[in-house]
């Protein structure tokens, strides 16, 4: 039976809810997840303006909301960093793009397991809904920040969006860990027995790595999150002791808990939350990685190194959680370990970095908008990594910990350097998943606009920081010298209105090429790997030959070498 | 707006990935696997890579919730060298309740979990021939013999809930609840969190037993007991893992 | 587009280092004894890491600037000679740094106070702090936050009345210390984490519930400061202030006597 018939013939007899809502399909299940994460993006970016607009001018009336409240301000806080950190960073990169690709650059036919696939999917988009639901409960959504901290977070009372909000944030989360993990074993069993023939494991394209290894981060760091709001749940409604101590009076009134360690919730959150950041980052890095490759022309410098490096962050992830923790009681010798082991961690990352400029080095490059984000990647990357290993310093950290140095530093690294990963992976695969092309110069506007947005908007967090500026304040006004900061906190605001409007330049080009844009042919980019197979493509699965980097090959025909194209193996 | 992945300019022409959208005959069966397209190359389909694909998959299930429990078992050894500061002996007080354990009723559920890992054994052996038998041709594919073992292990795995229901109503005759004391909640939550995981592999069997009456495909019947004993048997270690921290670390 | 992302990168290269030379906004001037060390190791760190982001970031300018136009881009698939230079050089430097680290850390938390080191219990509650000094006999008194913590009658913290030592115990909303002399800071919490952080003494340290979490700082100049909370605690958490008033000994002894007086 060939393909062609069957196709024609199957697909009369799909209604189009299965077509295109409820299908097992993985490229409709990752654009679905596409346009999920756009939707929570413009989310957060939203409640980042409002929570800048309140932190500078708190009296300001909002249109429907009015004057905020600080307790407004935290819960948009604790929605803008989950939406954030879940809904974008952990889920378009890894299950929505890696969906998508996974099987076309590995050249499997199919996900192993579709259906699971389709039911991940769901389950996100629940979570997602519950999540928003929290924002609307009475008292509104937590104000307890996306780190949870108990018992500020165990205890109904201790204060508003502590009840219901908090909840449907825990019920969201553990949805979202469920979902995350059915695709992730998806793609852990897609990447060991469903790679085409002759693609074997050095011969796969980076983001393929990046994808397999957060998969299995995802598996064991998910896991253990799931148990931690278990019990956190157990503590606020079976009356459970787990993170509440003994003898505590919040708002007037004895709490009956005993026995409970605050300190416990933070080992369990960290030993999720700091894998959690790479599998933020891992699969933005092996896109950039395999980008730089495309635009430059040139082999991936050193491919080993670089898959060494993606395993070492896999491995070392799990052993510096402690980080987070310097001043929160723990053992000062705890210090010690996790402060060396961080600095270990830095070094992979610096390798990856090293190995970027060595792609780029002597390339043929294309300023192409997927090019353009993929150097603001290595720019912000640098930027905002680089604060990592002095945060990783004990003593240092004693100072700066919860102060707008460390917002500087996750937004640099993980907002903005991953959030240009996904514009770059957008402009590069839009050919692909709608068929036509993005306009480029509006590609290049929305470019400039956003490095000088991300920047500008957290460049001078750095110096808030060192003046001793804490974190999560809704006001200016309550602390005398923090109250001397208010200019640069007025900059910074406006900076954030500007950036986010020019997001308005991206979601016009993003829609009106999927409709007009100009359509695309079958390997625009003049790729090596196998997701761009040109059309005439018959129904075999294509046996690999090389490697996925093969650009420039001296005395090939084209200046690229097709992973699956006839002829002696190159590697 | 093409959604369709597909190149605009060769529409129908059906390339890597399953092709666009819809293009998968869907049949009813075990796992993701009966979903995505046929392909004669890279043998989708085939019960030898469903069953290989299916094993990978169950593998990291059993992983992750092996993960859960070690984690849990951390936590318990933690909380137990905690207790409520006393302000005025400034030290830490132990509120680590005693826990009498019904010991009759635990052993009995052991034995039934065990012995349900045992015949449910020999029913994938049983079936397995069958399958084999059936390719031959020298049996019908549905065939009704390989329920007893089958049903047999759903019982078994049945008695083991009921038997733990027992002694979850034992403590809260004694007055021990989830937030009674530390050892009571622990034993709870253990207990509780191994009785949801073993419920989701009976309804795998359950469904594999009613294939019959489900008219699902053999084959898919098969599968779906090759890959469940796995996790049956994990279960069935995992308790007598959660046993033996309880009794010895009490 | 070449020569316009190597202009940027440069300005971004040459803006930030700016941002951090001319610091319209800095630390503020250090007045505990551990502020000089510290101060030294940030100006390490940052001309360490800030060096080496320049060097990053004019690196990328530089190769992008020397993009080839025509003919071929280099065909070369790395080099284990310059990984591995690299890698150790980087991991070198970055331990260099970390040990530098560790050797502050260890002086700033294995080293112990002086015996004759005043004691202060400061614990904090939704959103307010408290300071207990001992009194004249140097011993606290029992406390019980759910038994006898009464606010508006003035015993906010719960000490038990039945304990004779509490009776001399100074509660205070401020937080007085001596100049020139080790502080012994006691941090408990009544309700969730708040966290003590006093930046012109470069301390900060996080008052945990069930816990009580024994800290010391040596202020070395008399004048007026702040505590701000810098643990999320709930909706106060931006108000969450108490001055710090560091007073010259005798200052600070006459303070001590008068507060006594008052309790009788
Ligand atoms: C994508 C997410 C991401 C990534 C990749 C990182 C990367 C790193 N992070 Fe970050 N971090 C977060 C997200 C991330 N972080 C978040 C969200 C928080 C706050 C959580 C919260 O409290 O809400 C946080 C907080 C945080 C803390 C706690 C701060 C505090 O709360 O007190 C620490 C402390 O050690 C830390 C360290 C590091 C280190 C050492 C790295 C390293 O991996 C960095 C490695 C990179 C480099 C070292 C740069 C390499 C470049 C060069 C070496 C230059 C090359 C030069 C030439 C070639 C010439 N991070
Ligand atoms: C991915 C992570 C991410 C991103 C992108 C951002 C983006 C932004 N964040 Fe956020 N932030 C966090 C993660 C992130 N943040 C986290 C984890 C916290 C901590 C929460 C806590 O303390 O508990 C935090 C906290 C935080 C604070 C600290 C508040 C406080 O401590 O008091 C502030 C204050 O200024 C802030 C502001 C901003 C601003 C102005 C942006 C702007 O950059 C917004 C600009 C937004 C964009 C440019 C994105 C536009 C996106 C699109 C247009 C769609 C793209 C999607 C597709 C293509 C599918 N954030
Ligand atoms: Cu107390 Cu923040
Ligand atoms: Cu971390």
């Amino acid at each position: 039976m060939s393909l062609s018939s069957s196709s024609t013939s199957t697909h009369a007899g799909k209604s189009f809810l299965r077509r295109y809502l409820f299908s097992t399909d993985h490229k409709i299940i990752g654009v679905q997840y596409f346009f999920l994460s756009l939707a929570a993006a413009l989310t957060g970016a939203l409640l980042s303006l409002l929570m800048r607009i309140h932190l500078v001018w708190p009296k300001a009336a909002l249109p429907f909301l009015g004057p905020m409240k600080p307790e407004d301000y935290l819960g948009f806080l604790t929605i803008h960093g989950t939406v954030m950190v879940f809904f974008v960073l952990s889920t378009l990169p890894q299950s929505g793009l890696g969906t998508y690709f996974l099987p076309l650059q590995l050249g499997a036919r199919e996900m192993a397991f579709p259906a699971l696939n389709m039911a991940g999917f769901w389950t996100t988009l629940v979570s997602f809904l519950v999540l928003m639901a929290a924002l609307l409960a009475p008292g509104g959504a937590s104000i307890a920040g996306w780190t949870q901290y108990a018992p500020l977070s165990a205890i109904a009372t201790a204060g508003p969006g502590q009840g219901l909000g908090t909840d449907l944030w825990l019920v969201s989360i553990g949805l979202f860990c469920l979902g995350t993990m059915m695709s992730a074993i998806g793609f852990i069993a897609t990447t060991v027995n469903r790679r085409a023939p002759g693609m074997r494991w050095m011969r796969m394209p980076l983001p393929c790595w990046a994808w397999f290894v957060t998969a299995i981060l995802i598996l064991l760091a998910f896991s253990l999150l799931l148990l931690a709001l278990v019990l956190l749940l157990l503590d606020r409604h079976a009356g459970t002791s787990f993170f509440v101590p003994a003898g505590l009076v919040v708002s007037g009134k004895a709490v009956e808990h005993s026995g409970g360690s605050p300190l416990l919730w933070q080992h369990l959150f960290w030993f999720f939350g700091h894998p959690e950041v790479y599998i933020a980052i891992l699969p933005a890095m092996g896109i950039t990685s395999h980008l730089l490759s495309v635009f430059s022309r040139k082999p991936v410098f050193g491919y080993k190194a670089m898959v060494a490096a993606i395993l070492a962050i896999g491995v070392l992830g799990f052993m510096v959680w402690g980080h987070h923790m310097f001043v929160s009681g723990m053992n000062p010798y705890g210090g010690f370990a996790f402060s060396s082991l961080t600095t270990a961690i830095a070094v992979p990352s610096a390798i990856k970095v090293f190995n970027w400029l060595g792609t780029i080095y002597g390339g043929r490059i294309r300023f192409s908008t997927p090019m353009l984000f993929s150097i603001g990647f290595v720019s912000l990357f640098i930027t905002g990594g680089l604060t990592g290993p002095l945060l990783a310093q004990p003593a240092l950290d004693a100072y700066l910990h919860d102060t707008y140095f460390v917002v500087a530093h996750f937004h640099l690294i993980m907002g903005m350097a991953g959030l240009f990963a996904i514009f770059a992976a957008t402009y590069f695969w839009f050919p692909k998943m709608f068929g036509r092309m993005m306009n480029e110069r509006l590609g290049a506007l929305h470019f400039w606009i956003t490095l000088a947005g991300a920047y500008a908007i957290f460049m001078p967090m750095h110096l808030l920081g060192a003046a001793g500026h804490p974190r999560r304040y809704s006001e200016l006004t309550g602390v005398q010298y923090v109250a001397t900061t208010a200019p640069l906190q007025v900059f910074i605001t406006v900076a954030a209105v500007v950036t986010v409007g020019g997001q308005a330049v991206f979601l016009l080009n993003l829609f009106w090429s999927m409709y007009k844009g100009p359509k695309a042919g079958a390997n625009p980019w003049d790729c090596s790997t196998l997701e761009w197979k040109d059309a005439g493509f018959d129904d075999r699965t294509p046996t690999v030959e090389h490697g996925p980097y093969e650009y420039s090959v001296p005395g090939a025909e084209k200046d690229f070498v097709a992973q699956d194209a006839p002829g002696n193996r190159i590697t | 707006m093409p959604i369709t992945g597909e190149h605009v300019d060769v529409e129908r022409k059906p390339k890597l990935g399953g092709g666009g959208p819809g293009k998968i005959p869907h049949r009813r069966g075990f796992g993701g696997g009966d979903d995505g397209d046929r392909d004669r190359f890279h043998d989708f389909h085939s019960r030898k890579a469903r069953l290989h694909r299916l094993r990978v998959g169950m593998a990291l299930c059993i992983v992750s919730v092996a993960g859960v429990f070690a984690c849990l078992t951390l936590v318990f050894l933690l909380r137990r060298q905690i207790g409520p500061w006393d302000p005025a002996r400034k030290t830490w007080v132990s509120d680590w309740g005693r826990l009498t354990l019904p010991y009759l009723m635990l052993w009995v559920n052991s034995a039934a979990l065990l012995l349900s890992s045992g015949t449910l054994e020999l029913a994938r052996r049983r079936m397995q021939r069958q399958m084999e038998f059936a390719d031959l041709g020298i049996l019908p594919f549905r065939t009704q013999r390989d329920f007893p073992w089958l049903g047999l292990t759903v019982l078994l795995g049945f008695g083991f809930l009921g038997g733990q229901l027992m002694v979850w109503n034992h403590f809260r005759l004694q007055g021990a609840f989830v937030h009674t004391h530390p050892s009571s909640s622990f034993f709870l939550i253990f207990t509780g969190l191994h009785a949801i995981h073993l419920l989701g592999g009976l309804l795998a069997l359950i469904y594999a037993a009613g294939g019959n009456w489900m008219q699902i495909r053999f084959d898919s019947q098969v599968l779906a007991v090759e890959v469940t004993a796995w996790y049956w048997h994990f279960m069935a270690v995992l308790w007598v893992a959660i046993f033996a921290l309880l009794y010895f670390v009490r | 587009m070449r020569v316009a992302l190597t202009i940027a990168l440069l300005f971004i290269a040459l803006g930030c280092a700016w941002l951090f030379v001319a610091h319209p906004w800095w630390f503020p001037a250090g007045v505990s004894a551990q502020a000089a060390a510290l101060d030294h190791e940030f100006k390490v760190a940052f001309l360490l890491l800030g060096s080496l982001f320049i060097a990053g970031q004019i690196a990328l300018a530089f190769f992008l600037l020397r993009s080839r136009r025509n003919g071929n881009a280099l065909y070369h698939r790395g080099d284990w000679r310059f990984e591995i230079a690299w890698t150790l050089a980087i991991a070198a430097l970055f331990f260099w740094f970390n040990v530098s680290g560790e050797k502050l850390w260890s002086r700033m938390m294995l080293h112990q106070p002086d015996a004759d080191a005043v004691q202060i219990e400061v614990t904090g509650a939704q959103f307010q702090w408290y300071f207990r000094y001992s009194g004249a006999d140097g011993v606290f008194g029992r406390t019980d936050a759910q038994k006898f913590a009464r606010p508006e009658e003035g015993n906010p913290l719960g000490i038990d009345p039945a304990d004779p030592v509490g009776h001399d115990d100074i509660v205070s909303a401020a937080l007085v210390l001596p100049e020139d002399s080790d502080v012994e800071l006691i941090l408990r919490a009544q309700d969730v984490i708040h966290s003590v952080f006093i930046p012109a003494m470069r301390f900060k340290q996080d008052a945990v519930p069930g816990m009580s979490i024994h800290a010391h700082v040596r202020p070395i100049a008399t004048g007026n400061y702040e505590i701000a909370c810098a643990e999320l605690c709930g909706t106060g958490h931006y108000r969450m202030r108490a001055p710090v008033r560091v007073l010259s000994q005798e200052q600070f002894a006459a303070w001590l006597n008068a507060q006594e007086k008052a309790k009788e």
